[in-house]
């Protein structure tokens, strides 16, 4: 990397055309010297016009060999930098690979595999499916509160749509319909709720509308925008009340943590409230709007946060002294906020089923773990001019970080196969669990039969139980 | 499952992605030095020559104008070498700002640092913008681009003369200009691949002009074929030029037919972009596909299609055409309300993506501590079982299915029992 680095610093310390344009100014300068010369010549000199012309030949050539020695310089840092650059990626050219594409592509017509190493086999993956993805793009962008260039997208996937189908091509472009909204840009500031209602293909459970998506992302970004810039938890409150049973029903600490922070505020930053007005200490303001606060809307949280609420409301004696006392720590609220900021961007994507992060990134992280595995494994495969049998799954384990796992995977202790629709995990009376096709095998012809691992016999009748994993 | 032995981050292995990041601008930046290269020389026979000639004219006057053309020269050039000096420093901080991103990647000891999610973040935007310039949504890209602020990091500039010559090729009326002259700025690199763009440009010439059918465009047509397919290696254009002569454009005969349909302008579009990301490098496809099908393969699951996916979104529901079930879900709460993670490839984004897409492999199961398994088959890690129940307030001594919401089915805890799995 470094190597690069200096490579380039070289290009753009000296290595490039500002030398030459130095080299052209002069000879402008001295084509312009000549002809001033000859155009009005000085009073003292005799020089002749083809004498002055003749001087010029000399200088003019030297002139261009420096130009052209220039560029060569210029010429040699790039060299330079390309050797740098091949130094760097030396043999990982993973993404230019074409053999080992029919390899890939083997695996089956619709399995196209679209590894990068293979780009045979990337046309009939992901290329095949335009439409998909680029829904994809549009709700990650929706995620990520860019709406502007979300609708921009959505524009201009319309309008190619409309041509391409004038061609006669065929293509999936019904999800549009879901994004489009009869604004065109979504108001930040509105609350849109009750419109007419469709069925879309979205959301089964909840009744989808034009633009609901949108809508949602763009409540969400609402409420982000106020707690974190301006302070104002008010919104996030409302949300959080008006979801209480089925932020409940996960057991989500959101509604109790904004009602602290809450609490907090009014505590640490008061505010002159006229209806307190009988209360003519000024530093107790805020204190005693905190209690105001807590006298209504802790109680609902009573069962479950005793401690914390005892805690908080214990700190009201402290208030004169707040940073010398045991509490100060619930007070500092910076970090405070920014944790609640992520707890609700999680809790309001969790309600609408969607994964927290965004399912892009993810998969592109994933995906760049992964990518050096399978392109080492299609070099060793093209090397030995075999290809892969197996469509549906992957030849080569690609090893991820915990964080990226799921599901609980099951792998047959016996056969060292996963658990699919196919061949399923069976459980034994005994609690081991096996391959449905390993278990038929074992007890191929015999009324009863011992599990491989422990002592137990068992009729074997009916197959095991089947286990969801 | 395959876990990670070690979340140290390889830098080399992780770059693969990002090769063509830091190729592009020194292409560019060599083409500018050989534009600069032709510039000079082109100025120096012109001033030589006019210097040459200068010295048979003795008439001051004559003298003075000759001059002043060398001088108008020399300043042409001056001011050719000042913009091509200009997109070098463009370039140059192109090149710096993709440097220091890749840099980047090397202070970040771990994936799991926080750093790491940053810098992923500004890939994803890239491989977008990428991603979208390819398509030709020129106007998002770009909005894109400069609202994550990684305008340095793409090269817009390169794939909106590419679409432009592309679509000029593709659209109502097939316009070749373009492509020829980029041909004509390029032509060097295009030989040194062997190229056969430009005859291909030269053909369809020729075909447009043979289409008239009237006496002086065929001349003008032959002249054309003389001049442009004579003498190269290939005699395939020369010979197919001369039998299209002899046919009317509404001919059934092949392949003339073939030659004058109008399939052949996305024809020649395809080929104008293929020899394009040769040239300068790029990578054929999307590198997005790429990194996301390695991705949605890395991620996928058997469970992730199954209709007894607990994290199941909407879609395995939606491919279900009997309406009760939907209208039963409708009344119950969301099926997630176990509190992992949705996994990506379940979520509605990707899972119809993922669905013609190999499953990882596994050698090793990966299973929860110690797992249970309710009546109705369902496996669970006890402890989690437990915490959910308590969650959905299920009364004491009884153990409910989570994964049915509130109204599943019940059982005592004595029906559950220890699941061994290996």
């Amino acid at each position: 990397m470094d190597a690069l680095l200096t490579a380039h610093n070289t290009l753009t310390t000296h290595a490039n055309l500002s030398t030459t344009l130095t080299t052209v100014d002069h000879l402008i300068d001295l084509l312009q010297q000549t002809r001033d010369n000859i155009a009005g010549p000085p009073p003292n000199t005799t020089v002749s016009a083809p004498l002055q012309i003749a001087k010029l030949k000399g200088p003019i050539r030297q002139t261009f060999e420096k130009a052209e020695e220039d560029l060569k310089e210029v010429n040699k840092g790039l060299n330079g930098y390309q050797k740098a650059w091949k130094e760097k990626f030396k043999g990982k050219d993973g993404l230019g690979m074409e053999g080992s594409g029919e390899s890939l592509g083997g695996g089956g017509g619709g399995v196209g595999l679209g590894l990068g190493a293979g780009s045979g086999g990337a046309s009939g993956g992901l290329a095949g499916q335009k439409g998909l993805v680029e829904r994809a793009i549009a709700m990650h962008l929706l995620r990520e509160g860019e709406f502007h260039v979300a609708s921009t997208f959505v524009k201009e996937v319309s309008a190619q749509s409309r041509s391409r189908n004038s061609d006669g091509i065929e293509e999936d472009h019904s999800w549009l319909d879901d994004f489009t909204t009869d604004s065109d840009n979504v108001d930040m500031e509105d609350e849109h709720l009750e419109d007419d209602y469709e069925d879309g293909e979205l959301y089964a459970p909840e009744v989808m509308e034009r633009g609901y998506l949108q809508r949602k992302f763009a409540e969400m970004y609402r409420i982000l925008d106020a707690l974190r810039n301006h302070h104002n938890l008010a919104p996030a409150i409302h949300w959080a009340n008006v979801h209480s049973d089925e932020l409940g029903a996960r057991a989500s600490n959101l509604e109790f943590e904004l009602a602290r922070l809450r609490f907090v505020e009014l505590y640490t930053s008061p505010q002159p409230d006229p209806s307190t007005s009988d209360n003519p200490d000024p530093s107790f303001s805020g204190p005693i709007a905190a209690l105001h606060y807590a006298r209504t809307t802790f109680p609902s949280f009573h069962p479950r946060y005793t401690h914390e609420i005892s805690a908080l409301l214990g700190a009201l004696a402290f208030s004169p002294s707040l940073p010398t006392s045991p509490y100060h720590t619930l007070f500092s609220q910076e970090p405070t906020r920014a944790s609640i900021a992520t707890l609700f961007t999680t809790s309001f994507t969790t309600l609408l089923a969607l994964p927290s992060s965004p399912p892009l990134l993810t998969t592109t992280n994933a995906g760049a773990l992964a990518l050096p595995v399978l392109t080492k494994y299609s070099h060793i495969l093209s090397r030995t001019r075999s290809s892969w049998t197996t469509s549906q799954e992957l030849p080569v384990e690609t090893p991820l970080p915990g964080s990226m796992n799921f599901h609980n995977i099951f792998v047959c202790p016996v056969s060292k196969e996963q658990g699919t629709e196919a061949n399923w995990p069976v459980m034994l009376p005994c609690g081991h669990v096996l391959a449905r096709e390993s278990l038929e095998a074992h007890a191929r012809g015999k009324g009863r039969c011992k599990c491989p691992y422990c002592p137990v016999e068992f009729r074997v009748e009916g197959g095991g139980k089947r286990v969801f994993i | 499952m395959a876990e990670l032995t070690s979340t140290k981050l390889d830098f080399d292995s992780h770059l693969l992605l990002d090769q063509p990041l830091l190729r592009l601008p020194h292409e560019l930046l060599r083409k500018n030095l050989k534009s600069a290269q032709r510039h000079i020389e082109i100025a120096n026979k012109g001033i030589a020559a006019s210097i040459q000639t200068l010295t048979t004219h003795s008439s001051p006057a004559e003298t003075l104008a000759a001059l002043d053309a060398t001088l108008l020269k020399a300043q042409t050039l001056k001011r050719k070498l000042k913009a091509l000096h200009a997109e070098e420093a463009t370039l140059h901080r192109q090149q710096k700002a993709r440097i220091a991103h890749l840099q980047e990647l090397h202070d970040i000891p771990t994936i799991v640092d926080v750093k790491y999610d940053v810098w992923a973040q500004t890939r994803l935007d890239r491989l977008l913008v990428d991603y979208l310039l390819r398509q030709n949504y020129l106007a998002s890209a770009r909005q894109l681009a400069e609202a994550k602020g990684i305008v340095d990091l793409v090269d817009i500039p390169v794939f909106e003369e590419c679409g432009r010559i592309e679509a000029s090729l593709r659209g109502a009326n097939g316009e070749y200009g373009d492509a020829l002259g980029w041909c004509a700025e390029n032509k060097q690199a295009l030989k040194k691949i062997g190229s056969i763009l430009e005859m291909e440009l030269r053909l369809q010439q020729f075909i447009e002009m043979a289409r008239t059918g009237e006496m002086d465009k065929l001349m003008e047509a032959i002249a054309h074929a003389r001049k442009h397919f004579v003498g190269g290696q290939d005699t395939l254009y020369g010979l197919r030029a001369g039998g299209l002569l002899a046919h009317a454009p509404d001919t059934m005969v092949e392949p003339y037919k073939m030659m004058y349909a109008p399939t052949r302008y996305p024809y020649l579009a395809a080929l104008f972009l293929r020899t394009h990301h040769t040239l300068f490098a790029l990578p054929a496809h999307p590198l997005l596909h790429t990194a996301v099908s390695a991705g949605l393969s890395a991620l996928k699951t058997p469970t992730c299609h199954s209709a007894h996916n607990p994290h199941r979104g909407m879609s395995s529901l939606q491919h279900s055409s009997d309406k009760t079930t939907s209208t039963m879900s409708r009344q119950s709460v969301p099926p997630l309300l176990t509190d992992t993670p949705v996994c990506p490839i379940c979520s509605t984004e990707l899972n119809e993506l993922a669905r013609g897409v190999p499953y990882a492999h596994h050698t090793k199961s990966y299973m929860e501590d110690d797992p249970v398994v309710l009546p109705n088959g369902r496996v669970f890690g006890r402890d989690r079982l437990r915490g959910l129940n308590v969650k959905l307030g299920v009364p004491e001594g009884r153990v409910r299915d989570p994964t049915d919401g509130l109204g599943g089915a019940e059982w005592g805890w004595g029906e559950v029992r220890k699941v061994f799995i290996l």
